[in-house]
């Protein structure tokens, strides 16, 4: 890996508006082609990016980051068998069931489903929104390295009254502790 | 590493409890869960083993309420203390973007405290992070007990950076808080900032200290601690409240640690003004031609263009029959082939003339005349 993919890797990630209107469309149509009953975008640090599908009944955090934990978990496994990560995990549960797929190097596509679809369906489908993500994400990447961020510049400007606005929450938050 | 999401105005972060086993940092966890108000946390999640010993992570989503018009989540994690569960740690820690160490202030533990700092120094730096740019802050927890290891002591060996440190005792919450605290103003403050800032940081706990180790002091004199070492150009107690009112609000002995944490808060390695944060969806970069290539790539195809219009110029001032074959409503040849049809066209003419004369032979053979 050279050292400017570890740079990029390193480098926080950031959503605008029109990232995420494209990655919606995906997730939607995943969603209406497999019958699934609710597909997530996470990142690989279990941060929960968007959501398509009806309103879980869990928490989005705590699945988030067990999502992103059982995949991690899973890689030094890949590593003993000589790979290098699996790109594609599968839980079965009596009534719902998990598939995750690797988007890029960096997010996980989940997808929640129960007994009206079949797992071949489900990946079958999944295969073919992976491979449009990454093509979203290539086309954010493009389109940032380019210069193309105007979009990002007004938001980027707003992040820095974060500094003077966090002291009123954190104290109305963590003091009387 | 944080992930900003304009799209749902959200800004989420990862922290991680670090320290040898049996330090307290599931306890510190549990002290966190209790004591945030509903609302602003959600369910503690363990993966541990039977005997309740950290096995994967514990965790905890923490909302800290909406700040610049985003709602800043943290996500805090636990780590598996025992030396053994090394690789699982990793899996943890990677990509946090600020770390709470629990030390053990138990005698008899200060080596434990050590290998457990060197492994953390050890695993950022496998990860290709600059160990002095991830936030960082020390609880010196068990404080409570009967007598704790001196504080002196704790911070010339774990220390040398003179991060914003915390007496704790997460058996009784008592400044558990006042670390969280810290930390959040920490990762928030160095979401403005681009890569290259540091922020309190992980520096060799083996080289040696240069100056003498501020202690944590009582709150009755929590005075700001002499500039040690490479003072910062901004200050944590402030960034957590306005001067003079540390521990405003702070109940009973929590105050104490609030004050004297936030006084050596201010000791903390800051350098480098804020500047603007890169925006990149950081995934698997695509083969994109490299920008140097481009001008090379500009030349040759202008170099080629030179050439073609030189052999149209040679074609013009060919003779006329080769001048209006290339004016022939043919289909026009490639640009490069122009001189090869020029005598693809000569080719031809022969070809017709001869075709003719087999004909007239053959016709004079067969009819006899």
């Amino acid at each position: 890996m050279s050292t400017s993919d570890q740079e990029l890797r390193d480098r926080r990630l950031v959503f605008y508006k029109n990232d995420l209107g494209r990655i919606d469309r995906v997730l939607q149509e995943l969603l209406r082609l497999s019958n699934a009953s609710s597909v997530l975008l996470v990142d690989k640090e279990g941060h929960m990016i968007t959501r398509a599908g009806k309103e879980p009944s869990f928490d989005l955090d705590t699945i988030s980051a067990l999502v992103a934990g059982s995949f991690s978990a899973t890689r030094e496994m890949a590593r003993l068998l000589g790979e290098q990560q699996f790109s594609a995990l599968f839980h079965q549960g009596e009534r719902d069931n998990i598939q995750l797929s690797l988007v890029g190097d960096r997010t996980i596509l989940t997808v929640i489903f129960d007994d009206s679809t079949t797992l071949g369906m489900v990946r079958l489908y999944c295969t073919e929104a992976v491979r449009k993500l990454e093509s979203v994400f290539a086309d954010m990447m493009r389109g940032r390295r380019e210069g193309n961020g105007a979009e990002g510049r007004a938001e980027m400007a707003e992040l820095d009254r974060l500094k003077s606005s966090a002291r009123d929450t954190l104290d109305a938050l963590f003091d009387g502790n | 590493m944080v992930q900003i999401n304009f799209a749902r105005k959200e800004i989420n972060c990862k922290i991680v409890y670090y320290g040898p086993g049996l330090s307290g940092k599931t306890t510190s966890l549990e002290v966190v869960h209790q004591r945030t108000p509903q609302g602003h946390k959600g369910d503690l999640t363990s993966i541990s083993t039977d005997g309740d010993r950290t096995l994967f992570f514990d965790f905890m989503p923490l909302d800290l309420g909406t700040i610049a018009g985003m709602k800043v989540k943290f996500h805090l994690y636990t780590v598996p203390g025992q030396v053994y569960y090394n690789s699982t740690r990793k899996l943890v820690l990677l990509g946090a973007d600020g770390i709470i160490f629990v030390a053990d202030s138990t005698p008899g533990r200060m080596d434990d405290n050590q290998q457990s700092m060197d492994n953390l120094r050890e695993n950022i730096a496998e990860m290709q992070r600059d160990v002095n740019k991830i936030p960082l802050v020390i609880q010196w927890n068990k404080r409570d007990l009967p007598s704790p290891l001196p504080i002196e002591e704790l911070e010339a060996r774990l220390n040398p950076n003179k991060v914003p440190t915390f007496e704790t005792s997460a058996k009784t919450g008592e400044g558990v808080f006042q670390a969280l605290k810290a930390i959040s103003a920490l990762v928030l403050e160095d979401i403005n900032s681009s890569n290259g800032k540091q922020v309190g940081g992980i520096a060799s706990a083996k080289k040696p200290v240069a100056a003498a180790t501020p202690s944590i002091r009582p709150a009755a004199d929590a005075a700001p601690p002499p500039n040690v070492g490479t003072m910062p150009d901004r200050d944590v107690a402030k960034v957590l409240r306005p001067a003079g009112t540390a521990g405003r609000g702070v109940s009973k002995p929590a105050a104490a640690a609030a004050a004297a944490g936030t006084a050596v808060g201010a000791t903390a390695t800051i350098t480098a003004p804020p500047p603007a944060p890169m925006a990149v969806m950081a995934v698997t970069p695509p083969i994109a031609p490299r920008e140097e290539a481009r001008p090379a790539l500009r030349a040759a195809m202008n170099d080629s263009k030179a050439a073609l219009k030189n052999e149209f110029r040679q074609a013009a001032a060919a003779p006329r029959r080769a001048a209006d074959a290339l004016k022939e409503p043919q289909p026009t040849p490639p640009a490069p082939a122009a001189g090869s049809g020029l005598k693809m066209f000569l080719f031809m003419a022969l070809g017709i003339v001869a075709g003719a004369a087999a004909a007239v032979v053959a016709a004079k053979f067969l009819l006899g005349f």
